[in-house]
């Protein structure tokens, strides 16, 4: 990432302030319409998911400056996703779905140097995520 | 089979899928076609053949159809029995008794094959036949996208990049993983990817390594003698146009060519060009010298004959005999140097003048090449060459522009303004007419101006009629950030844009700064009016621009413009990022003014994040800078702001006031209400009397809101604080509202308006969580929680969540005045007054 793309994704997460809540109900509405095929691996009660996704994605977009502390909350993440059954190509619907979801709450300021910056930053956590995912799956017969 | 171009990564992913099977109990075997072993039968598959090559019979034959069933069960009587996971890397250089065996055994589950295809080699048949009848998986990988190029950058450098390095190694490597890997590796041992202030910079070109050059060099060898004097023609001289090559090699050597993804030919002109960058530099470099002097002069001629000597081909024509070792006519080669100048290549340009004798330089010459090695940051060999051609004979025009470009090269470069303006004044026994005299003295005003005297500079502009297009161009290039500094903004912002409008009628002339430097006035313009959002956006939308066409200097100028705005909005640590850019631009690009001023602008958003280190570090790191005076007494923000992050608040008044002093000496007034206004924050010091005559003075709404901010802050007028509140949110200034607002909180608390000092203490918390963890004096004395009882919170979510006070009274076994009680406290301690509002404070959405 450039130094650019970084302030972008950061100060636009920062702007949406109170919003955040939206911006989680916005992102699983986005993932299932696209996928209702994912929704089974929800299991816990959505209102609870929707706080804890926004309180990782603000942990991660905070952390992305520095890449040891960044990997430190990806890496894992993705390890605990492949226990949910999360597969590989699951990570591009959830990167659809979140660039969606953020288009339709930052609105019209959500610009294409900002979008190309998110694209930049998600598939950066996603490629951790699944460095991670990959660590953790078994690979004994 | 993983099918895919040569260094995409096929052999890495089967080795990977066979180490991992290795790790899972798997026997794994390796088997490598190669032109050496593609001649000899089963020589690839030696290590397979565990029962040897099998008897030949009476008659001297071996039967194959035996040798495979032995070797079958040779191999399962090995492995007990386990499939034998084997990669069988570039299957098409496979001799065909190999793919026959290996194709037996996969038949036979004995084993499971991994096989490698290269795009443009033929898949064996076995293959296509194993895949057609659905016993073989095929994986197509492609080069990188851009987007998985800049993650694997920031994986593999461990940090952001800066966007133009970004930009080039793409366009370099077209994400081919291989090249990146070995491009990378050379550049960050060679030096030229280097890191500063957290950030990855090219300085240099990219180095190939030697393994690159063996890399490309296998891919050509192969081809047959003419494709081969093909790809070494093109990776001279491309592009081409097809209708020459063809005269030089059979047709069908260019449809080779373009079959193995080695050249491509453009549609629109018939153009062809080798289809990777880098085989161009490779084949480039590894040619004998003799062989590369033949066929560039043979160019050379053949465009000679074809066109004239200073036509646009005078470039090409000028480079291919310098390369070749030739010393091409001065005429052409000062003539390919103008070509260069307009696109900006000031490598070519020194390079050509260079090449032409010092005598038959001449003043238009000399002013090229002057100009190109002040580009470069040669600022002491440009002062050589610049001061040798104003000694010469040349006409007026000539003679202004060598001045001009003396002068920007002294100041700029070698930061001496006041040598500076001593060769502004000599100029003016030469250039006499009335247009370039007004030029030149618009570059007297350019020299006071970013040397630290707006009002100078003004002054000397007043004197100016501009009745000539370049002389308008010049004098607002000055002209708006004068103004703009002086207060008169709107003026600022209008003179801005119409110089960007005259420029662009006038054309990218020599001896003039870029277009994109009124862009830059107009972004400052219009910070210095508190138009935040707006120079924010354009400021982007420029830096991109000039990223794209690696403007470097308009690259510093609008990363630092961004730091400024950053800091007026309160986001510090977007200030901080865009600061250590444009300090590690600045660096790179050998500008040691801007990158004075850049260095304070980190330091500031340092001090103010309080991170005192990391502030102390930019201002060490600026003491070994020259002095430098554009914006002067704004750098001192820098070190006040550090002394107040160090809890000296009487030093930091005393830095504060110093540069409010000096700033208001020459009359930079919007770094002067800047200085006071910060000087009031941090120490409560009444600085509301200058504040408003400076608000008087000139136009700016953030000077006015300043000067606003500071008289209610001194009578303490609760309702006039709520009023700048107000006026820094409307401007974007969130960190000053932020610090009203608690001060508007504690002012209510001294009138006893408790439900408005909640209000405003709330709105504080808001404003301030916008700021990314600023910490100023203010914000530390505020209060940020709200307390709530357990009780009160329960009921107040409830009924932010809709719930009427009845049902949340049955909801709770309470009596419905107990619920409107708490409610009541609910409303006084949020400083709400209805359930929307409510539901807002506590965080919801709706």
């Amino acid at each position: 990432m450039t130094p650019e793309q970084i302030a972008l994704v950061q100060s636009s997460f920062e702007r949406l302030g109170p919003l955040r809540p939206v911006m989680a109900a916005r992102f699983y509405e986005e993932l299932f319409s696209r996928h209702p095929d994912l929704r089974a691996l929800f299991t816990t009660d959505m209102a609870e998911q929707e706080v804890k996704f926004a309180e990782k994605l603000a942990l991660i977009v905070g952390a992305i400056p520095r890449l040891a502390e960044l990997l430190s909350h990806t890496q894992s993440l993705g390890a605990r996703h492949v226990g949910y059954g999360v597969r590989a190509a699951d990570y591009r619907s959830v990167g659809d779905a979140l660039l969606a979801a953020l288009a339709a709450v930052i609105g019209d300021s959500f610009d294409a140097a900002t979008r190309e910056a998110w694209t930049v930053a998600y598939n950066l956590v996603a490629e951790t995520m699944l460095d991670g995912a990959a660590m953790a799956r078994p690979t004994g017969s | 089979m993983i099918h895919g171009r040569a260094g995409v990564g096929k052999t890495r992913l089967a080795d990977e899928c066979a180490a991992q099977a290795a790790a899972s109990g798997y026997p794994t075997e390796r088997v490598v076609g190669s032109r050496t072993t593609a001649l000899m039968p089963l020589g690839a598959v030696v290590g397979l053949l565990v029962d040897g090559l099998g008897q030949p019979d009476a008659h001297g034959h071996v039967h194959t159809a035996l040798l495979f069933e032995q070797t079958r069960r040779a191999l399962i009587q090995r492995h007990e029995g386990r499939r034998l996971v084997t990669v069988a890397d570039d299957v098409s250089l496979l001799d065909d008794v190999s793919l026959a065996l290996l194709g037996y055994l996969a038949a036979q589950k004995t084993i499971f094959l991994i096989a490698t295809v290269r795009t443009g080699e033929p898949v064996p048949d076995l293959v296509t036949d194993m895949w057609r009848n659905g016993s073989l998986d095929r994986v197509d990988l492609h080069d990188l996208s851009r987007t998985n190029l800049d993650t694997l950058l920031h994986l593999a450098l461990e940090g952001p990049i800066e966007a133009g390095a970004g930009m080039r190694l793409w366009e370099v490597t077209q994400g081919n993983p291989l090249y990146v890997r070995e491009l990378i590796l050379g550049a960050v041992e060679s030096g030229a990817l280097i890191e500063r202030s957290g950030v990855w910079h090219l300085d240099d070109g990219l180095p190939p390594t030697s393994r690159l050059q063996d890399l490309v060099e296998q891919r050509i060898s192969g081809l047959p003698e003419q494709a081969h004097a093909v790809v070494e023609l093109l990776a001279l001289c491309q592009p081409l146009e097809i209708g020459y090559l063809e005269t030089v090699a059979e047709p069908d050597v260019l449809e080779q060519l373009e079959r193995a993804g080695l050249v491509t030919i453009a549609v629109p002109d018939g153009h062809v060009r080798l289809a990777h960058p880098l085989h161009a530099r490779v084949v480039r470099d590894s040619m004998p010298r003799l062989r590369v002097r033949g066929i560039l002069l043979a160019q050379a001629q053949r465009l000679e004959a074809m066109h004239s000597p200073l036509g646009p081909a005078a470039l090409r024509m000028a480079v291919w005999q310098l390369d070749a070792g030739e010393r091409p006519d001065p005429a052409v080669l000062i003539r390919g140097a103008h070509l260069a100048r307009d696109t900006h290549d000031f490598r070519v340009v020194r390079r050509l003048l260079e090449a032409v004798p010092g005598d038959q330089l001449g003043a238009l010459g000399s002013l090229l090449l002057g100009e190109a090695l002040y580009e470069l940051g040669m600022f002491e060999a440009a002062e050589l060459v610049l001061a040798r051609g104003q000694e010469l004979p040349a006409s007026e025009h000539v003679a202004l522009r060598l001045a001009v470009t003396r002068v920007k090269n002294v100041h700029w470069g070698l930061c001496q303004p006041e040598a500076a303006l001593a060769i502004n004044i000599a100029a003016r026994v030469v250039v006499i007419s009335d247009a370039l005299a007004e030029e030149l003295a618009a570059d007297e005003a350019a020299v006071r101006m970013f040397s630290g005297h707006p009002d100078r500079a003004l002054a000397v502009l007043e004197q100016i009629k501009g009745s000539d297009l370049r002389t308008r161009v010049v004098k607002a290039i000055v002209g708006a950030p004068a103004l703009a500094a002086v207060g008169r903004t709107a003026e600022a912002v209008r003179v801005a844009e119409a110089g960007y409008a005259d420029h662009v009628a006038l054309g990218d002339e020599l001896a003039i700064a870029h277009p994109a430097t009124h862009v830059i006035n107009q972004v400052f313009a219009l910070t210095e009016a508190g138009r935040l959002a707006e120079a924010e956006q354009l400021a982007r939308a420029g830096g991109e621009i000039v990223a794209s066409q690696r403007v470097p200097i308009a690259q510093i100028w609008f990363a630092a413009n961004l730091g400024r705005v950053a800091t007026l909005q309160g986001r510090l640590a977007t200030a901080r990022r865009y600061y250590a850019e444009a300090a590690g631009l600045a660096q790179a690009n050998h500008f040691a003014g801007p990158r004075r001023l850049a260095l304070s602008g980190l330091a500031l958003a340092c001090a103010m994040l309080g991170d005192l280190d990391a502030a102390a570090h930019a201002i060490d790191e600026r003491a070994a800078l020259p002095a430098f005076g554009f914006l002067g007494p704004e750098h001192q923000l820098a070190d006040a702001w550090t002394a107040v992050a160090a809890q000296q608040p009487a030093d930091a008044a005393e830095l504060f006031q110093a540069a409010a002093t000096r700033a208001a000496a020459t009359m930079h007034l919007t770094t002067e209400s800047w200085l006071l206004h910060d000087l009031m924050r941090t120490t409560g010091q009444d600085t509301s009397p200058r504040l408003a005559e400076l608000a008087a003075t000139g136009d700016s709404p953030l000077v006015a809101a300043r000067a606003r901010h500071a008289r209610a802050a001194q009578a303490g007028d609760p309702a006039e604080l709520a009023a700048a509140v107000d006026g820094f949110e409307a401007l974007g200034a969130l960190l000053l509202a932020a610090e009203a607002a608690a001060s508007a909180a504690d002012a209510y608390n001294q009138t006893g308006d408790q439900r408005d000092a909640t209000a405003m203490r709330r709105r504080a918390s808001a404003l301030a969580a916008c700021c990314e963890g600023a910490v100023t004096p203010r914000l530390a004395q505020a209060e940020s929680a709200v307390p709530l009882s357990d009780r009160e919170r329960e009921i107040a979510m409830l009924a932010a969540s809709g719930l009427a006070s009845k049902d949340i009274a049955e909801r709770l076994y309470l009596s419905v005045r107990t619920v409107n009680n708490h409610l009541q406290h609910v409303y006084t301690k949020l400083g709400v007054t209805s359930r929307a509002e409510l539901t807002r404070a506590l965080g919801g959405a709706s």
